[in-house]
């Protein structure tokens, strides 16, 4: 009842208030005018009559202000005052204004972006069944390099493990063509065992998986489709399960459908997944490692017991196996095998969020408080003048929340936009890059951490303030933020800020010469003029046939003989691209026999003549292979590289004409009737993968590739082109070509080897491009945060300039103690700020790791960079205090 | 205005008020004199008291207020006790009559 009728008078109150105002006047009129009537029916002159009546009353402006603030709804009307009072306050000083307000807008905005990828990366669950159940097993030979599973292998472990309810395996084939009426796409082909799905719980959204068995020879022509493929190539009908397909020349039967996010791996997206087809050496060879593990474990089965289950079993399968003894396995939980490497630099990435998040609410903070101690007068007036306590303080929040809330509001705008432009360039670079989205209860945090830190920052003063008699306020005039307790937080704050940018500086200098090394690292060849193209030839039309007489041999002729090109060439894994092909029982003929399996992998390629060409000028020693020489028939010859003979051959022995082994399981393309590889030449160094170092390498010629391995081998291949003007301006061309060798093949995109490398770095560049950013703001924050708080300290400090003018002070030296001042707080920031990232250097080590004798003088460069911007900084507002006149210095106070 | 009006009690004009206003309307004035003809002019109620009072207890809905003429002929604003207003003088004035009562006794006793 109480509410109601205090609603009906509040609503009154807020919207009829011109009515009620009037009323009030009405009713103290009336009332006036009544008591002056009793006066003159008493007999009092009208005159005085009047004046006693008014004087009885007392004063009508007070008794109306008491009423007023009796009403409902005052308080509300009092923050509407407030609120516009804080905007016009912004209107006012818009420099102000807009600092503290793109402050919080760059800070919540980048800390939200940034912790929303962090936490799809890291934290947000896999799109699995009980992942936690999950494992990839992660099997490593003897020498402790990756190592998978041959298929007997695998079937052993099967057999003889009792920790998984399921163990499958599965090879990424790469690409598959796909005959779609639309003409043939491209796809990405999956290869699993039978079990393959149930690893993974996710049951199909139309058909079905795998069946047991499948995986076997003359069943194994089925396939599941993703989502994406489905909803793409197939219209998203109910209709596709049942349906014939072609993909490389092969009929399938669509036999399912998995739901939308389904993947795996995880970042392999249009996929198709086919149950295994195997060659007869892939079937039988137990050295040959090709197929990855992942597993489900039993309920109440730890990761560590699954462990023990399969280094017995591995202890039995290597007893009498010299080539497979000594393996270890780790069982890597799903989320820690998807993640991998990036964990390190995201981390990483979260602490520079957090430096600038901490950097921008230290600059709010100090901008606000600087504020505050400047409206300590006006403050200190009101409250002479009868402005209540509390009245004041709401006005100071008021105010902040005014500049909090539109700060937010951007913050919350740049977020979306960030996280807008950071996918895309993360679709590329990480595994669930197309997944990120804006994470809210992130963006409320940020959002209550910067707004909590405005009105603390804005509360402070305003509280000390209202604490202080008007009266001490008022006359301490001059010296108005110069208390000694002041003056510390002050310098902690330049201190402080100075410190986390110079960390973040470091780091992102560092980056970006970690970035500029790999980038023009000893690579071993020139990218420039370099176009490459992925060729994958349809499996079961080439079954059988001569690949490189079909197929290889007519388009390396053909594209060699466009104009312009002036090599073309053939390998199976593109140099910085890929690596891991590789054979591990290397020895060398007239060397000390292998001691225990040899554990030091060399890397095997495959390449045309013509590939020597293309990365060109590497012959050191000997010959490189030719064609004309070397034939199918003749004597199996191969080509090492210098990193190859410094692991591998005795010093001072000279590599050109040794022998490589016959040690018999190895994929040296040794065989029955060429049992051994004679090398014939020696080439540079160039590197496999960027980020190693280059590893032993030996090449041989495609066309000794025996014709039974030949698809296995070279199914899968990169073609590579040196061209004389721009490469991409042989695309059309490359295209015609293919079509008129066999219009079959689906030809891809293809790239210049410029863009291979920037793909290869594409995290590496993300991560710069976020450091560096980073980086700048925190600079930019710094020097806006040290010249607010100089300036502000100068301005406080003016009267006593005056008084020192007065005295006689030079103005040099009032220039030169401000710098003298701020060099200070800026060495001692950066003193910190090299102790904090040497400090950090045990989180910063997984990404770019600090050498000091080469870093030394980068680092040295920035902090002085550093210093130098916080210098100019200062210069403004020191040349202001420097120009004070003493007398109106004096006068003005 | 002298030293021979006692100071209202804190709490009590509310009480004062609603009781004048039992018989029937008032206006401002009004409620004055007759809180001082029921007190035998022990109490005094100043407009600076009245006014906010008044406004308060018509905002909680225990008065209503129009605008009349009054007895001589004079436009006034009138206050009338709702039922709300009747259900709280009731309580008050229990309350009243206990706190009374227990003061009585309280300074009665040796």
């Amino acid at each position: 009842m109480v509410l109601w009728s205090r609603l009906k008078s509040l609503f009154r109150n807020l919207f009829h208030r011109r009515a009620v105002e009037e009323d009030l006047d009405d009713e103290v009129r009336t009332y006036v005018e009544m008591l002056a009537a009793e006066n003159e029916a008493a007999g009092v002159a009208p005159v005085e009559a009047r004046r006693r009546a008014l004087a009885e009353f007392g004063g009508a402006e007070h008794l109306k202000q008491t009423v007023r603030e009796k009403r409902t709804g005052t308080m509300l009307e009092s923050i509407g005052q407030d609120l516009r009072l804080g905007v016009r306050q912004l209107f006012k000083s818009p420099g102000f204004g807009v600092t503290v307000i793109a402050t919080l807008a760059l800070s919540i905005g980048i800390t939200t972006a940034v912790f929303s990828v962090l936490y799809a990366m890291l934290v947000r669950p896999l799109p699995y069944r009980d992942v936690s159940q999950i494992v990839a097993l992660d099997t490593r030979s003897a020498g402790g390099g990756s190592q998978a599973a041959s298929y007997p292998e695998y079937l052993d472990w099967r057999r003889m493990s009792h920790s998984f309810s399921a163990l499958a395996g599965y090879k990424l084939a790469g690409t598959v063509g796909l005959e779609s009426t639309s003409g043939p796409v491209v796809l990405r082909e999956v290869q699993g065992t039978d079990n393959f799905f149930d690893v993974f719980g996710v049951n199909p959204i139309i058909g079905r998986t795998f069946a047991a068995g499948e995986d076997a020879d003359g069943k194994n022509d089925v396939v599941v489709l993703s989502y994406e493929v489905w909803r793409q190539d197939f219209g998203g009908s109910d209709s596709a399960v049942g349906q014939q397909v072609k993909m490389d020349g092969s009929e399938y039967t669509v036999i399912g459908v998995m739901p939308a996010g389904f993947r795996f791996p995880i970042n392999v997206a249009n996929a198709v997944y086919i149950p295994l087809h195997l060659s007869m050496s892939q079937r039988q060879n137990r050295g040959n490692h090709w197929l990855y593990t992942v597993a489900r474990l039993k309920s109440a089965v730890l990761p560590k017991q699954a462990e023990a289950d399969l280094t017995t079993i591995f202890a039995a399968l290597g007893k009498g196996d010299t080539f497979n003894a000594g393996r270890t396995v780790a069982a890597v939980d799903l989320t820690t095998f998807t993640v991998g490497s990036s964990a390190g630099s995201l981390w990483l990435l979260l602490y520079a969020v957090g430096a600038v998040l901490a950097i921008g609410c230290v600059n709010v903070a100090g901008l606000l408080l600087a504020r505050g101690v400047k409206r300590e007068r006006e403050m200190a007036l009101r409250s002479a003048i009868g402005a209540p306590r509390l009245r004041i303080v709401r006005q100071l929040v008021t105010e902040a929340v005014v500049f909090a809330v539109v700060g937010a509001a951007g913050g919350v705008v740049l977020a979306f936009g960030l996280l807008r432009v950071i996918r895309l360039l993360l679709i590329a670079a990480l595994s669930r890059g197309a997944e990120v989205g804006v994470n809210l209860p992130t963006l409320a945090a940020a959002l209550a951490i910067s707004v909590a830190v405005t009105v603390i920052a804005a509360l402070i003063p305003g509280l000390r303030l209202s604490g202080t008699s008007p009266t001490l306020a008022l006359k301490a005039g001059g010296s108005a933020g110069s208390s000694r307790g002041q003056n510390r937080l002050r310098t902690g704050f330049v201190v402080t800020q100075v410190a986390l940018a110079l960390a973040l500086l470091l780091v992102s200098g560092l980056l970006l010469h970690m970035l500029q090394g790999l980038r023009s690292t000893q690579l071993g060849f020139s990218a420039d003029r370099m176009l490459t193209v992925e060729v994958n030839l349809p499996r079961g039309r080439y079954q059988g046939r001569d690949v490189l007489a079909d197929f290889y041999n007519p388009l390396v002729d053909k594209i060699g003989a466009l104009p312009g090109v002036r090599a073309v060439g053939l390998i199976q894994m593109l140099p910085v691209q890929g690596w891991g092909w590789n054979s591990e029982h290397i020895h060398i003929m007239g060397t000390p026999p292998l001691k225990s399996p040899r554990t030091d992998p060399a890397e095997v390629r495959f390449v045309s003549a013509g590939y020597y060409q293309v990365f060109e000028d590497r012959l050191v020693e000997g010959r490189l292979q030719d064609p004309s020489i070397d034939r199918p028939t003749t004597r199996l010859v191969t080509v090492v590289n210098e990193a190859f003979v410094k692991k591998f051959i005795p010093a001072g022995r000279d590599p050109v004409g040794m022998e490589i082994g016959d040690d018999g399981q190895t994929d040296t393309l040794a065989s029955q009737q060429n049992p051994r590889a004679l090398i014939v030449g020696v080439v540079k160094n160039l590197r496999q993968t960027i980020y190693q170092p280059p590893m032993p390498e030996m090449d041989y010629l495609i066309a000794q590739v025996p014709e039974k391995e030949s698809l296995n081998a070279l199914g899968s291949m990169h073609l590579v082109m040196r061209t004389a003007v721009d490469p991409t301006s042989f695309v059309p061309a490359l295209r015609r070509v293919f079509h008129e060798v066999d219009q079959t093949v689906p030809m891809q995109e293809p790239v210049t080897m410029q863009q291979v490398i920037a793909d290869v770095l594409t995290f590496e560049r993300l991560e710069n491009w976020l450091f560096g950013a980073f980086a700048a703001m925190a600079v930019i924050l710094a020097i806006v945060g040290l010249y607010g708080l100089i300036t502000h300290e100068v301005e406080l400090s003016t009267r006593e300039i005056g008084i020192r003018l007065a005295l006689g002070a030079s103005r040099s030296k009032i220039f030169l103690g401000i710098f003298r001042r701020v060099g200070w707080m800026l060495a001692a920031g950066i003193a910190i700020g090299l102790l904090v990232t040497t400090a950090a250097q045990r989180f910063i080590g997984a990404v770019v790791a600090i050498e000091i004798q080469k870093d030394g003088l980068l680092m040295a460069a920035l902090a002085a960079a550093l210093l130098g911007i916080g210098f100019a900084a200062t210069l403004l507002p020191a040349r202001r205090a420097a120009s004070v006149e003493p007398m109106e210095a004096l006068r003005d106070e | 205005m002298g030293s021979s009006h006692t100071n209202i009690l804190q709490g009590t004009l509310d009480l004062l008020i609603l009781k004048a206003l039992r018989p029937g309307e008032l206006h401002g004035l009004g409620v004055s004199r007759r809180i001082e003809q029921m007190t035998h002019g022990t109490f005094q109620v100043k407009p600076g008291s009245l006014f906010p009072a008044l406004h308060r207890m018509e905002e909680n809905g225990w008065l209503a207020s129009y605008w009349g003429e009054s007895e001589n002929n004079r436009r006034a604003k009138f206050y009338r006790l709702t039922k709300v207003g009747e259900r709280q003088l009731g309580e008050e004035t229990q309350q009243w009559q206990k706190i009374a009562l227990a003061m009585t006794n309280a300074l009665k006793s040796t």
